[in-house]
């Protein structure tokens, strides 16, 4: 006789993986069973994007403070997934600034910080971002990594007795006397279970439909493109309704771009990709934010399916709520034993899972309380919040540590040294603490230089920064770098390392 | 395909040459992989490629010169990674253009430069500790090295002049004689009558 479980979760996405944790933690037995990998469907096909809520806050003030609270939790329990590079929305002269003005009022109701920021101080912040803009407001947005807040939720619930059955579909739902009792995977087996939680995302729909459970279901496709460079170190947004393309987001070395909204037959759903029209589409409008991005190298296009709700279908998907929908199929449709939790966003699946485990331990008479907003998720314990470094420091904290708490990353983040990733404020420490009096000097305290390029391409930026620091002139800082480089090119000068020889000797000579 | 004369490598000097042959009618094709060390001084080396084309001259973007093909005394055709072994590029002249070490004109290894389109002399140091000088803001004697003319500005393969082969530019070693556009346009105008 096979195991029964308390709760068995359909879909290796977040929300199953959220669900899962919660359960466990909860100290339920469940399963979670996935057709594929985790994090293989929308859950790993989109932004990336940690919202603040401010998106929300003029159409839909409820999904606005979900977002809000939620996005402070997990910069706390999930503080190694979450990099806090905080948000701009920008308006352009076509945008007014009208619409700002009641964007800032609507966050401040939603309790969304929202600071409106002069137009010359967003281009010294992001230099990216069009020139042409009128007006820039601040929030707390974030750039989140769902691939490991995915990983994360399932290595917590493991650790608390989970199983986890990836690569098996669930062929159907099993129903004895009208309650579903288990599931019948693709393998045949059985799996029995005195509840069973649908969080598979759009296809969920076609699990319930076959236990005789109708839920309206509209896929809604989002079409995103990586750029091959950080082009941005803020969630860049428009500020005006929520439109195509109007969202930047950063994600270590690149920056992904999106999205579309567009309602696709739900068979559509297993192949999805971006078409040209809407790269097309995403590029005209992308340029709008960031103009650089006509010439930034793309590295790939993809597409996702938002699992929205509806009613009645209807439009593009953009005007049908994104909220949190809990389906007790039970009270709505006489089948006891299932509860869909669908809808939503990667932002707040952690109250989704919340919200569906609440009324699981209902069903099952369990008194057993939430944990999951105050628990740190693997990874994250005993982390300070906002352990994910800002990207131009990581390297900074790899080589110095704690010590760069003495640099000033707020006034000197930007990088000079691209190999590297040497910000200004790390020069600056190194020539206050070391006495640093050229580059070659530089180099033994920070790395500057010492990448695959050798210098090739920063070493004029890094005499220039480092000049300001000394208040001396560039020439004559660089001399002994390229000297010590020079002594160590000479015996092994031949091939590839001859060719940089030229390179280097007809860039520098008027430096020296 | 037949030209008067294929300008090989569309840097600072081949596009010099091509452009100054192309204004007095030849007909020119300049084969540019596109490694100019001249980016990085000058503006950008195509859109130099592009007012060549709008002057009738056929610029090979992207490809490299892989290996010329002599007959006795002259180059015959020239074989190219994109046109691929079965399409020559014949020509009356050819223009080695294709720069140093960076551009990769010319190639090394450990002990040995050589150029690899038509093997063409080159003049080095062949002790490999004389190539630089370790003082990096000195003269460098790689800097010197290049292929080897006659007096006339043709190319010496094995020692002896390739008579309608010339070179230009960064890939001459010192003391070789560079390309002289002027008297190969007067010398074609007078062939032609």
């Amino acid at each position: 006789m096979q195991k029964e479980y308390d709760v068995i979760i359909i879909g290796g996405g977040i929300t199953g993986a959220a669900t899962l944790r919660d359960c466990a933690l909860r100290g339920l037995s469940c399963l979670l069973v996935e057709r594929g990998d985790i994090c293989d469907g929308a859950s790993g096909r989109n932004h990336g994007l940690l919202h603040s809520g401010a998106r929300y806050a003029v159409t839909d003030r409820e999904g606005a403070e979900e977002c809000i609270r939620e996005n402070r939790i997990l910069r706390r329990i999930a503080s190694n997934c979450v990099e806090p590079t905080e948000g701009l929305f920008i308006s352009l002269p076509e945008d007014g600034l009208d619409y700002q003005a009641n964007f800032i009022e609507k966050c401040r109701e939603a309790g969304i910080e929202a600071e409106p920021i002069e137009p010359a101080e967003a281009l010294r912040m992001e230099p990216a971002i069009n020139p042409r803009i009128i007006g820039a407001v601040k929030v707390p947005d974030a750039a989140v990594d769902p691939f490991r807040l995915v990983d994360a939720n399932i290595l917590d619930a493991r650790r608390h007795g989970a199983d986890i059955l990836k690569f098996t579909a669930v062929a159907s739902l099993v129903k004895e006397n009208g309650r579903v009792v288990g599931v019948r995977t693709s393998r045949g087996d059985v799996i029995r279970a005195k509840e069973v939680v649908l969080a598979a995302g759009i296809w969920t729909a076609g699990l319930a439909r076959e236990a005789g459970v109708n839920i309206g279901m509209m896929p809604s496709k989002g079409s995103l493109i990586i750029f091959g460079h950080r082009v941005a170190n803020h969630v860049i947004n428009r500020c005006r309704k929520p439109a195509n393309a109007d969202i930047l987001v950063p994600g270590d070395v690149v920056s992904v771009l999106g999205t579309t909204s567009d309602k696709v037959p739900i068979e559509s759903c297993d192949d999805m990709h971006a078409t040209p029209q809407e790269v097309e589409l995403l590029l005209r409008e992308g340029e709008q934010l960031v103009p650089s991005l006509a010439h930034t190298r793309i590295i790939r296009a993809y597409a996702g399916v938002r699992p929205l709700v509806v009613a009645e279908p209807a439009g593009d998907g953009r005007n049908v709520s994104r909220g949190i929908v809990l389906l007790d199929h039970e009270t709505r449709d006489g089948v006891p034993g299932l509860i869909t939790i669908t809808g939503g966003k990667l932002t707040t699946a952690r109250l989704m899972a919340e919200m569906a485990t609440d009324l699981v331990c209902r069903k099952l008479g369990s008194t057993a309380r939430c944990e999951t907003a105050t628990r740190c998720l693997p990874g994250s314990e005993g982390r300070k919040p906002g352990f994910m470094d800002p990207f131009n420091i990581r390297a900074a904290i790899g080589r110095h540590g704690e010590e760069v708490s003495r640099m000033d990353f707020d006034n000197g983040g930007e990088i000079v040294c691209e190999c590297e990733h040497v910000t200004r404020a790390e020069i600056e420490y190194a020539v206050k603490e070391f006495g640093v009096r050229n580059v070659s000097d530089l180099r033994r305290h920070t790395r500057i230089g010492m990448g695959t390029c050798q210098g090739s391409f920063c070493i004029k930026k890094v005499a220039k920064v480092l000049a300001g620091e000394l208040g001396v002139v560039p020439e004559g800082l660089v001399h002994d770098y390229l000297q010590e480089r020079w002594k160590g090119m000479t015996p092994v000068l031949w091939g590839d390392t001859l060719r940089e020889a030229e390179y280097m000797q007809k860039v520098n000579r008027d430096e020296i | 395909m037949k030209f008067d004369v294929v300008v090989i490598g569309g840097g600072w000097a081949g596009r010099t040459v091509a452009d100054r042959l192309a204004g007095a009618g030849l007909r020119v094709c300049v084969v540019s992989e596109g490694l100019s060390l001249a980016a990085v001084h000058d503006e950008s080396p195509y859109s130099c490629l592009a007012g060549l084309q709008k002057k009738g001259v056929t610029v090979l973007r992207g490809d490299r010169a892989l290996q010329g093909r002599a007959d006795a005394d002259k180059v015959t055709g020239l074989v190219t990674r994109n046109l691929g072994p079965d399409t020559m590029l014949e020509a009356g002249a050819f223009v080695l253009a294709t720069g140093k070490f960076f551009s990769r004109g010319l190639l090394s290894d450990m002990n040995h430069i050589w150029e690899p389109v038509f093997g063409a002399d080159v003049a080095y140091d062949a002790d490999r500790t004389k190539w630089a000088d370790p003082e990096f803001s000195s003269h460098q004697p790689f800097m010197d090295f290049g292929v080897r003319t006659d007096e006339a500005g043709h190319v010496l393969v094995s020692g002896r002049p390739v008579m309608n082969l010339y070179a230009a530019g960064e890939i001459l070693a010192a003391g070789s004689k560079e390309f002289d556009t002027d008297s190969f346009i007067e010398e074609y105008e007078h062939r032609i009558g």
